[in-house]
């Protein structure tokens, strides 16, 4: 099997174009998608091979056209739709919480939404505190999503392609800061499947448990850890929810420690879920409590020392980590 | 010539009640004379079965605008994508879902229309999008409705949407109606203007009269407004919106005045409107206009307007019966379907 060096965006252009190609009921709508090329590029070249019925530049409506996407998904396309940043999805919060999410259940079966959603999440360098909110602890609660935020090129394009084939709407989180990340994948097809953690590296002392760009972050963790003598199994969720409670329990049953680290808020977010779900199934094996490292409890500030602080660190995971291993 | 100086004079769509009688023909109007009493008698039945308890959640009775869904599936046919606000039970019937099913959904019961998952709110058929529960939430989803029937090439099909008059005043409803006007999607959005958003007049929450005629220009979309409670004035104007939207593949907003006689939901007692304005408008009744002309016409009298009645009532007593005996959702199903496989 051959491989190809890409960055992130182009896996996932490659992902939607071949879901394109399968499936005629698959169109892309967005803000800048389409003349613009995408915001970040994602969509790039696509308007001129696929014209603009499939590839669809939409005014800056986001509950207009999120909304479209639910009719047309309950109608029989499989739309995808480009938020420009998941914080625009706010507007759009009544569509995706009230008619997308509950449509299947509510319906009596009659209608599902095969819709994706997709954009960057979380926090870029430096655009405050409107532009950087990481949404799945928000969308997270709700029954009737699903929620995938991939952490590299290959897992994304993969993920992106389950998704579309989904028959539920799929909430697929990116980053703006991974866009550019280059990875060697397979040029042949594949799948990822949704719902299926990834066990990035194997330890037998300590399980963190983590997604989207803070993977990176935790394997940059874990290396320091191993000069301390602690071994790190790092679980990459890959899909928030459904969460694969089991490949972390059955992680944290043989390390009897587990430190939760995400982008997002503390409050009532994975870490709070995450460490529940641990306490849940394997209270009896843990040596310490769950710990969590999280975004502070503030908005995201606009200064590079202001948003150092409140973002997640290395320092700050591994000083989490010492601490489930009782030894701060 | 019945009405005619009257709608001329109110601004309606100019109609002419005999050719619409001619159109239509005596068997059809009869049979939505029918539908209308239909509609009635299930949600007086549903209402009483209300007061008994039987019944919960939020209920928003149509009574009083019979006359503008019942007209529109007599234009358009049942092969429409249609979308609706929770006051969904007449379009439900109208598209199909039996008497039974949609009151043993108010009862909440296994073989309610959506498996007791939805209530009176959420209805939905094969081609109804819902019952929205939300106000104005529905407006994208029937526009997405229309981008499907656009991107599927199907220059036939048409996407309904009715709202009330209290959610012209939401964004979706502009957000909707720029990409509609934009893309040129086949898109009838339908304003039944029933005079009052739950207990604020109408008047109180939208900043112009005549909502269609004022709203569409800046859409760059055709705007009408018919008598909502004469059926034919509406079956007359959404016959020529009907044609006109297939033709050109453009969208189109109409207003229809109308009234409800209801409160907001059975839980509002209407304290905000008098006895007497009520008496006036429930003198407007589209089933007594409906079958005062057709009696005028000979096409039914007094006796078989009765007994018409009466089977439609016992139609809806033999539905609560069906509701009442029909058994409570199996709790080991709550779980199932939150995802679609």
């Amino acid at each position: 099997m051959g491989t190809q060096k890409v960055e992130l965006r182009e896996a996932l252009r490659q992902a939607i174009d071949e879901e394109m190609e399968r499936d005629s009921a698959v169109f892309v709508m967005g803000e800048e998608v389409a003349e613009y090329n995408g915001a970040y590029k994602v969509t790039k070249g696509m308007l001129d091979k696929w014209g603009p019925e499939r590839i669809r530049d939409t005014p800056i409506a986001e509950l207009g056209f999120l909304g479209m996407g639910v009719g047309a998904a309950m109608t029989g396309m499989r739309p995808i739709v480009e938020v420009m940043s998941w914080n625009f999805s706010f507007v759009a919060a009544d569509q995706i919480i009230s008619n997308a999410a509950k449509m299947y259940y509510m319906s009596g079966n009659r209608f599902s939404v095969p819709m994706v959603i997709r954009g960057p999440n979380g926090a870029a360098a430096q655009v405050s505190s409107q532009h950087s909110h990481c949404v799945e602890n928000l969308y997270g609660n709700l029954p009737g999503l699903i929620i995938v935020a991939p952490s590299n090129a290959y897992d994304a394009k993969g993920l992106l392609k389950s998704s579309i084939r989904n028959n539920n709407p799929v909430l697929f989180l990116e980053n703006e800061l991974d866009y550019g990340t280059a990875m060697e994948i397979p040029t042949e097809e594949y799948l990822v499947p949704i719902g299926k953690a990834n066990v990035v590296r194997k330890g037998s002392d300590l399980t963190i448990v983590s997604h989207s760009r803070m993977v990176n972050l935790c394997a940059n963790a874990a290396k320091e850890l191993a000069k301390l003598g602690i071994q790190v199994e790092l679980i990459d969720l890959r899909t928030i929810r459904p969460l694969d409670i089991a490949t972390i329990a059955e992680s944290v049953r043989h390390t009897n420690a587990c430190v939760v680290v995400e982008e997002g808020h503390i409050f009532g977010g994975m870490g709070a879920e995450v460490g529940m779900q641990v306490m849940e199934h394997c209270f009896d094996y843990l040596d310490a409590p769950v710990e969590r490292v999280c975004q502070k409890d503030t908005p995201m500030p606009y200064s590079k020392v202001l948003e150092k602080e409140t973002m997640p660190t290395v320092e700050r995971v591994v000083k989490a980590a010492l601490k489930a291993k009782n030894r701060l | 010539m019945g009405n005619t100086d009257t709608l001329e004079t109110s601004g309606f769509f100019r109609s002419d009640e005999e050719a619409v009688l001619k159109q239509v023909g005596k068997e059809a109007l009869l049979e939505d004379l029918r539908w209308m009493l239909l509609i009635r008698n299930l949600e007086i039945r549903a209402e009483s079965a209300y007061q008994q308890g039987k019944v919960g959640g939020f209920f928003h009775a149509y009574i009083g605008q019979e006359a503008v869904q019942t007209s529109i599936l007599r234009v358009m046919g049942r092969e429409q994508w249609y979308t609706t606000s929770y006051r969904c039970h007449a379009l439900a019937l109208l598209l199909g879902a039996s008497p039974n099913e949609i009151m043993a959904e108010f009862y909440g019961r296994e073989t309610g229309n959506a498996k007791g998952r939805g209530g009176s709110m959420h209805l939905f058929t094969d081609r109804l999008l819902g019952g929205h529960g939300i106000v104005g939430g529905q407006i994208p989803v029937a526009t997405g409705a229309a981008l499907t029937l656009k991107l599927q090439g199907n220059t036939e099909g048409v996407s309904v949407c009715f709202i009330g008059d209290g959610a012209v005043a939401q964004g979706a409803f502009h957000e909707s109606l720029n990409i509609a006007s934009l893309w040129d999607l086949p898109c009838i959005y339908v304003i039944e203007n029933n005079q009052w958003g739950m207990g604020t007049a109408v008047g109180r929450a939208i900043s112009v009269e005549r909502i269609a005629e004022a709203k569409a220009s800046g859409y760059n979309m055709q705007a009408y407004t018919f008598d909502g409670m004469d059926y034919f004035n509406c079956h007359a104007g959404f016959s020529h919106v009907f044609q006109e939207v297939r033709k050109t593949q453009r969208p189109v907003l109409v207003e229809v005045i109308t009234e409800r006689f209801r409160g907001h939901s059975i839980s509002d007692p209407g304290l905000y409107r008098s006895k007497e304005d009520l008496q006036k408008v429930v003198k407007r009744d589209p089933i007594f206009r409906l079958r005062d002309k057709l009696m005028e016409a000979g096409v039914i009298d007094e006796e078989q307007f009765k007994s018409m009645d009466k089977e439609q009532k016992q139609i809806c007593v033999d539905a609560m019966k069906f509701a009442e005996e029909s058994p409570w959702p199996d709790p080991i199903t709550l779980e199932e379907d939150v995802l679609a496989p």
